[in-house]
């Protein structure tokens, strides 16, 4: 076992890293393969949330090609617990422009919904993270992924031994989820992005909190297997206007880096938003074993649209059990 | 005012099968009846006929094995189970399913970390991510799961509450519950889910978890950690305006013999403001600090 693995073996459990004896296609139902020739992703300038983010955010879907008319949409933002120091959370303005472009491309209903990872006081953690304020402005209705009803389905990856999950309907029920993350380094995941934020629509309520049942079954397993089984429509805004390295989820450094990431394909979204990070995506796990079938990695099937890549990279710090995820990619 | 206005809420909002879901429309769960179960029986106005129909919901719900789900699907047994106990042992005619749901906390405590890893932080407990003791066990989230603060506080009131009808069955392991809650207390005092540390850096307390805990703890009252973790609870609660923090503090701070009088003012001004989301369980919590009647949480003193 390698020294991470042996560390983190104590609450974050040590993962399911192999199914006895599959072979690598025996991991993944044939309906589960959503990956296609190419995707496209938007890299975007934006230096700070006063920047016209629901222009860019506009933009960012019609270069992605993405329909959004008469689709119910859902905003999964990320809202794990609130620190007036630091940055964990997807910052409330970039929600707020997502409401307003969402409506702009006339979906049919823009809901915002989120099950938070540590907390249960939704009142506070809403009005603390400044989220209550854009929900009143806009008059959007807000959803506990942690306490909605629920249906159970069927993993159609199995690189956990879950085999099933309860998710919350509103999710199910959503012709559009659009994961919108905070660009941050992972302690235990290397990275988290558009993927890890699902964790958020994994119900507390049955799963507990924080959902540990997906770290005793294996992070980046569970990563994978909760974004096989979301087979509705995906899009992804990555909010890297200040993004966190280090320690992060929740006790990373700020760092800013001004940009903003599209695209319909979560898999390629996050491995460019690794880049961006001046991380390799193939040597984060998750992004790895995704790449195989939910989506693609590698750069010469990513249709880069925006900015350039190098000219936004920065070197975000990773905590030293993640130093092998720097370099070259 | 609020009283009157909460008690509407949680008597309107009952679904038509008895129980109660986490907010109006949602579908029944334990955890948001077993409280509004709680709530109503502390209210003088309320109607008998809404107790009726969620304690017979709640009995439905209720496992052969005497635990409860959370909700009908999926049904095994989880930690609600507490709740629900604590819920039943409040009538008299149900003292025995009461039982029977304690005693299956007594067997359905959360999982050891493993010789692996209990070795590991036998070996080297200063390289481990988090800073805990691995072989202390409480209640866990889910079945078979890892202990975590809040189930654990839960499961430890109903313990107390019924251990002597238990014939004191459960004196181990409340005081193992007990050790963990000190152990997973945050560095100055105070409790947040469970995770005091991470990778050598303190990790925050919450209010309402923080009060919750001291609940549970409430017959060690005396204790220097007990006295820590009150004081960084009001600390934490001199800005804090949640209805769940300010339940569970007024609670908390009741139980400890304060008046909280200006503590119960606050709440209502936040439902004023706020109505708790329409929170089913933040209401009944709420009503529970209103306190017209002897709240199901006091314990008696050890």
């Amino acid at each position: 076992m390698k020294r991470r693995g042996f560390l983190l073996g104590a609450v974050a459990a040590p993962a399911v890293t192999m199914l006895g004896g599959g072979s690598a296609t025996s991991r993944w139902e044939r309906a589960a393969y959503r990956k296609c020739s190419e995707s496209r992703v938007v890299v975007s300038r934006a230096e700070s949330y006063d920047s016209p983010l629901i222009e860019r955010i506009v933009e960012g879907v019609r270069l992605c090609g993405l329909t959004v008319a008469g689709r119910s949409v859902l905003l999964k933002p990320n809202l794990v617990e609130f620190d007036p120091q630091g940055v964990i959370n997807t910052n409330p303005a970039l929600v707020a422009a997502a409401i307003e472009a969402f409506k702009r491309l006339d979906a049919r209903t823009v809901t915002v919904a989120e099950g938070p990872g540590h907390r249960r006081d939704n009142e506070y953690l809403l009005n603390a993270s400044g989220l209550q304020t854009v929900l009143d402005q806009h008059r959007i209705r807000y959803v506990d992924l942690n306490n909605d009803d629920v249906s159970a389905l069927s993993l159609p990856s199995r690189f956990t031994r879950l085999g099933r999950l309860h998710f919350p309907r509103t999710v199910l029920e959503s012709d559009l989820v659009v994961s919108m993350p905070k660009l941050k380094t992972h302690h235990w995941a290397g990275v988290t992005l558009s993927m890890k934020n699902m964790f958020g629509v994994i119900p507390g309520s049955i799963y507990g909190w924080p959902k540990n049942v997906l770290h005793w079954a294996g992070i980046d397993e569970s990563i994978v297997d909760i974004n096989s089984a979301l087979s509705m429509g995906r899009f992804a805004i990555v909010d890297g206007i200040v993004g966190m390295e280090g320690n992060g989820p929740i006790q990373g450094t700020p760092r800013h880096a001004g940009v903003l990431i599209f695209g319909e394909d979560p898999v390629a979204v996050d491995a460019t938003a690794a880049r961006l990070m001046r991380i390799d995506p193939a040597k984060v796990k998750h992004l790895r074993m995704a790449g195989a079938f939910l989506g693609n990695i590698e750069q010469h099937k990513i249709v880069q649209l925006g900015e350039p890549i190098e000219s936004l990279a920065q070197d975000f710090q990773v905590i030293s059990q993640f130093g092998h995820l720097k370099g070259a990619s | 005012m609020m009283l009157g206005a909460a008690l509407q809420f949680l008597q309107n909002t009952q679904n038509a099968d008895g129980g109660w879901g986490a907010v109006p429309t949602r579908q029944s769960n334990t955890e948001a009846t077993a409280l509004a179960l709680l709530a109503l029986t502390s209210c003088r106005e309320a109607k008998a006929t809404h107790i009726e129909r969620g304690l017979q919901w709640l009995t439905d719900l209720q496992n052969s094995d005497g635990s409860w789900p959370m909700r009908r699907s999926p049904s095994h047994g989880s930690w609600p189970t507490a709740l629900a106990t604590l819920a039943l042992a409040s009538f008299d005619g149900q003292r025995t399913r009461a039982l029977t749901g304690a005693r299956w906390l007594l067997g359905n405590r959360g999982r050891s970390l493993g010789w692996w890893a209990t070795l590991a932080y036998r070996m080297v407990p200063q390289k481990m991510a988090i800073q805990l003791d691995p072989s202390l066990i409480g209640w866990p989230w889910t079945r078979h799961g890892f202990s975590w603060v809040e189930p654990t506080a839960y499961a430890l009131i109903a313990l107390k509450r019924l251990n002597a009808d238990l014939g004191g069955a459960g004196d181990g392991q409340i005081r193992e519950a007990e050790q963990l809650l000190y152990d997973r207390m945050c560095s100055g005092g105070g409790w947040n889910h469970g995770n005091s540390n991470a990778y050598g850096v303190a990790m925050p307390p919450y209010p309402e978890t923080t009060a919750l805990a001291l609940i549970a703890l409430q017959d060690r009252a005396a204790d220097a950690r007990n006295r820590a973790s009150l004081q960084r609870l009001e600390e934490m609660m001199a800005n804090g305006e949640s209805g769940l923090s300010l339940s569970w503090t007024t609670l908390c701070l009741s139980f400890l013999g304060q008046d909280v009088a200006l503590w119960q003012q606050r709440l209502a001004r936040c439902y004023a403001r706020s109505g708790f989301l329409q929170e089913t369980r933040v209401v009944a919590l709420a009503l529970l600090a209103l306190g017209e009647r002897i709240s199901p949480f006091r314990l008696g003193a050890r």
